[in-house]
């Protein structure tokens, strides 16, 4: 139908041009995600994938169960397939494309199978036959291939209609058809266009599934997991007047791991955290460094099922809604400035378990709270002090703004608490609380 | 017609954990945790911090020995799973918790921008099932508020400690133990507000470690704290790091001049 006769009988019409580079890329995506199933896989552009699954029957219980699988879980990538078994991969094309759903694992059923297919078939594959043999077939009355095979061979190779009878070895199994294979990529960069931009957080969450579920299929194929993903938001073209503005979001999974329930988890936590500066045209997900998954030792009478959380996954939950450094541990530090005798650590689930060394910790009271900046107090009384003086006096190397010289005392509060408090050696010879015991 | 027999008293016993009695402790579900303080556990049903439910510690100030008395919990977490504070009010210092026996590599420190937040954390925390412990700071929160965090406390079999400040002892809470902490004479004052058993008239007196000498909660406290200034004047220890030309200190303060 052309333009005209189709604007005709919908004017609302909207026309794209078709666009070949997103054909191919989308079958990459499909053959990519597809690595679960075989790891044979091959590309048939325009619009078709071969996977060679006999070695994978065994894995997925056989024939039916694989394709209900294939179908369904093609289903969360955002395409709906036309799936056929056939011994060779030319008859599958052809099955799949003009009987959807055909299952032939046999040679002895695959004649029969193919024999009513229609003649344009000849036309579909690596090496179609041209028009001209297809109009010469047509005009001596064949009308399916069954008509074709019947034809002396020597006389359609006479009529240069070679292809044709090639095109039916390959398909019939009386010749190899060998294809190239299909090497995932390396690094998994897939791209998502949303239908129309949006701010929503949960219509993004949706697109996030769409590309999870193929990252899954990425990790499934490598049977790797991951410690971490990109996931870029790439707003409206003329927002904030500079084109291709986008946003990535590190989203760290605090374990490897290649469960999709907590990276979509984990997404949501990151996506929500702040509000989107301007609408989303489109979603990138960017991931590498897959590294090899051992699955987890599971008890075969487990009964303690589920009582252990993964502690992993606690801090990057918190760390994806709250910042980074909003979750921190705490070390002790080499120094004798109680300001400085401390500092932050990155908190991590795997060294959890390591003893760090032994520790050089002060022999003289310190006390559980310190406070952050020293807080001005009136003299004590001297009944009031109950160690004491502790003299710290360091600092010099790093100026004088940093030097500390004062007497520390372990003190009671008028309300009972035991305070740290001290006196600065230089005038004018101020008393500050520092800290509470307890 | 047959007439129901008297229970007998295997079978009230039987029910004995599905009947609260008023006039004692409730034999809960699960033991508690020992809290390390023996006259604590023995006024708490359960013998210690409930698990899998909200506790509130009631203090007029951060420092009044709260951490003191929750140190022993700090203690132990054991390796793979973590002891979380959330939103606490000054900094918990490095050193003496280190000094103290506290891992500190599994004690996260959450800081919380707003108290809707310190809240959701603590969700998280006890949702993950990966916490031995968790310790929330919040001084205003209403009743659903809290009610969600006794909920989500039940489902799981962490103890949620929530520190408030004493001014909200005569609001209404969902928590199942509410103590009101003051310091005391070498210690904590612990009164009970509210339990599940009698009432508790007489408060609690807890000594507490004394810092100077730092023992491990899992040592018995033997130490009293010095009651005078120059009992212990001696003891202390200066900490100079650059050798300096000898200088009287403030008269009667150094312990040089004594």
């Amino acid at each position: 139908m052309g333009r005209a006769s189709a604007l005709a009988l919908a004017p609302g019409l909207h026309l794209r041009e078709r666009a070949p580079a997103l054909e191919r890329a989308a079958l990459i995506d499909i053959a990519t995600w597809a690595g679960r199933f075989t790891s044979s896989i091959s590309l048939d552009p325009p619009d078709t994938l071969l996977l060679e699954v006999q070695p994978s029957l065994r894995l997925f219980g056989g024939l039916t169960p694989l394709c209900t699988r294939i179908g369904d879980t093609l289903g969360e990538l955002g395409f709906v397939g036309q799936l056929a078994v056939a011994p060779t991969p030319l008859a599958a094309r052809w099955l799949a494309r003009c009987a959807p759903g055909s299952q032939i694992d046999t040679h002895a059923g695959l004649a029969s199978a193919l024999d009513p297919l229609p003649l344009a078939v000849l036309a579909d594959g690596a090496e179609p036959a041209t028009p001209a043999s297809l109009d010469l077939l047509t005009g001596i009355g064949a009308r399916v291939l069954a008509d074709v095979r019947r034809l002396p061979r020597s006389g359609l190779a006479r009529r240069h209609a070679r292809a044709v009878t090639a095109q039916l070895d390959r398909a019939y199994a009386r010749i190899p058809d060998p294809r190239p294979w299909f090497v995932p990529p390396e690094r998994y960069v897939a791209r998502l266009p949303l239908p129309a931009p949006t701010d929503q957080v949960d219509t993004l969450l949706f697109g996030v599934r769409r590309l999870l579920a193929g990252l899954s299929g990425w990790l499934d194929a490598r049977q790797a997991g991951l410690e971490r993903f990109t996931l870029v938001l790439e707003y409206e073209r003329h927002y904030q007047g500079h084109e291709g503005y986008e946003e990535p979001h590190e989203i760290v999974l605090g374990a490897l791991s290649q469960d999709m329930a907590r990276c979509q988890l984990l997404a949501r936590e990151h996506l929500t955290r702040n509000p989107l500066p301007a609408p989303v045209d489109a979603l990138r997900l960017e991931a590498d460094n897959p590294n090899p998954l051992t699955p987890p030792r599971t008890d075969l009478f487990d009964g303690d099922d589920g009582q252990q959380g993964d502690p992993g996954l606690l801090l990057a939950t918190l760390r994806a809604r709250l910042g980074h450094d909003a979750v921190r541990c705490l070390a002790p530090h080499p120094d004798h400035r109680p300001e400085r005798a401390w500092r932050w650590i990155d908190p991590s689930p795997t060294s959890n378990a390591a003893p760090t060394g032994p520790l050089d910790l002060p022999s003289s009271p310190r006390p559980l709270w310190l406070l952050a900046t020293p807080r001005p107090i009136a003299r004590p009384a001297a009944e009031s002090l109950l160690t004491g003086p502790e003299r710290i006096e360091a600092g010099w190397w790093d100026g004088p703004a940093a030097t500390i010289n004062r007497d520390y005392f372990v003190a009671r509060s008028h309300d009972d608490c035991l305070v740290w408090i001290f006196q600065e050696r230089q005038p004018p010879h101020g008393w500050f609380i520092h800290g509470y015991f307890n | 017609m047959a007439t129901p027999a008297p229970l007998s008293a295997s079978a009230l016993a039987a029910l004995d954990h599905l009947v609260w009695r008023g006039d004692r402790l409730a034999a809960e579900a699960a033991p508690g945790r020992p809290t390390g303080y023996p006259p604590l556990d023995a006024v708490l049903p359960g013998g210690g911090w409930p698990p899998g439910a909200l506790t509130e510690l009631l203090i007029p100030h951060f420092g009044v020995g709260e951490l003191g008395l929750l140190l022993p919990q700090l203690c132990n977490v054991p390796a793979g799973r973590w002891g979380v504070c959330i939103a606490p009010p000054g900094l918990p210092y490095a050193p003496a918790l280190a000094a103290a026996g506290v891992p500190l590599e599994r004690l996260l420190l959450v800081h919380a921008e707003s108290p809707a937040h310190a809240r959701w954390a603590c969700r998280q925390a006890l949702a993950s099932r990966s916490c031995e412990v968790v310790l929330l700071w919040l001084a205003e929160a209403d009743m659903a508020a809290l009610r969600r965090l006794q909920l989500a406390a039940e489902d799981s079999a962490t103890p949620l400690i929530l520190l408030r400040p004493a001014q909200v002892a005569g609001q209404a809470s969902p928590a199942v133990l509410r103590l009101a902490l003051r310091a005391d004479q070498g210690g904590l004052q612990v009164r009970v507000l509210k339990r599940r058993g009698p009432l508790l008239a007489a408060p609690l007196h807890l000594p507490l470690p004394w810092p100077g000498v730092m023992p491990r909660p899992d040592l018995p406290t033997s130490a009293a704290p010095p009651s005078r200034l120059h009992s212990n004047i001696n003891a202390s220890v200066h900490a100079l790091v650059r050798p300096r030309p000898a200088r009287s200190g403030p008269a009667g303060l150094h312990a040089g001049a004594q």
